[in-house]
């Protein structure tokens, strides 16, 4: 977290700093009025610094998603609601039976274009395993191997643009791991 | 750190898939060792994925991702485009790398 606000400083300083020498520079006549082309000058180095800001630089870890509760409130944080319209469309490959809970292979494929991908196992302590954006070029299909607590149902979401859709299977764990 | 990512991305009929292994522990914080005592928790926490500069995927992880975490991606693409990835976990540890599409 440390780590984290000191490169925000420094982005924060490095950006600041030529922004007010520039605008120092224009304005270094202080004894007549600002002119029109000071004053334009002045509005394109700020417009310009507000566009070259830096790009996200990380992705924003939200605790809240994350906690340990049981698979609702899992789903209230994360989605804001436990109401979810299960769909057809959207399929998770996983194998019934996996020998070692430690590394299950999963497989989210969604025929409907969506905008983000959630996937809960219901009895881990942490129930959400990922979230994940997906930008223009990106296609709804995903694949991770998972810790499993136990034998439990997965449920993959997405998120289309208007409303959550949930597909669910259930995979029996024989040797647990977390 | 880029000798812990490794990744392939190979291109067939515009669609690109990528296969990504990272070595990484990522304990969970929930385990306990022989000794019974819990293994502090070390895990990759966020990751991004970008297509020539431009961000494709976006992902925050929780501690039930296996060790080693393994992933694949598809997405639009073309061979000869760069992909970039950047993951960070919960000690704020990067870990990136680059490849172009096959």
């Amino acid at each position: 977290m440390e780590t984290r606000c000191f490169i925000y400083l420094i982005i924060v300083i490095l950006y600041a700093c030529p922004l007010v020498a520039g605008l120092y520079y224009i304005h270094s006549n202080h004894n007549k009025p600002m002119e029109r082309r000071q004053f334009l000058a002045s509005c394109i180095l700020l417009g310009g610094f507000l566009l070259a800001r830096p790009g996200k630089l990380f992705a924003e870890w939200m605790d809240k998603y994350f906690q340990q509760v049981p698979i609702q409130d899992a789903f209230r944080n994360a989605l804001g609601t436990a109401d979810i319209a299960k769909t057809d469309k959207l399929t998770i490959t996983a194998p019934p039976v996996a020998s070692d809970g430690s590394s299950v292979p999963v497989e989210i494929n969604s025929a409907i274009k969506c905008e983000r991908i959630y996937l809960f196992v219901e009895k881990n302590l942490t129930p959400l395993v990922f979230v994940c954006n997906l930008q223009a070029n990106a296609q709804p299909w995903l694949a991770l191997n998972i810790k499993m607590k136990e034998s439990s149902s997965l449920h993959a979401v997405i998120w289309d643009g208007r409303q959550y859709l949930m597909s669910s299977v259930h995979v029996n764990v024989l040797a647990q791991a977390c | 750190m880029s000798d812990s990512v490794r990744m392939v991305a190979r291109e067939e009929n515009g669609v690109v898939s990528m296969k990504l292994v990272i070595s990484h522990p990522n304990e969970s914080g929930a385990r306990k060792d022989e000794q019974g005592n819990l293994v502090p928790a070390h895990f990759l926490k966020t990751g991004i994925v970008q297509l020539n500069g431009a961000h494709l995927f976006d992902l925050q992880f929780g501690p039930s991702v296996s060790k080693d975490p393994f992933l694949q991606f598809r997405f639009n693409g073309k061979k000869g485009d760069v992909l970039n990835v950047t993951f960070t976990d919960s000690k704020n540890v990067r870990f990136s790398s680059e490849i172009v599409v096959l």
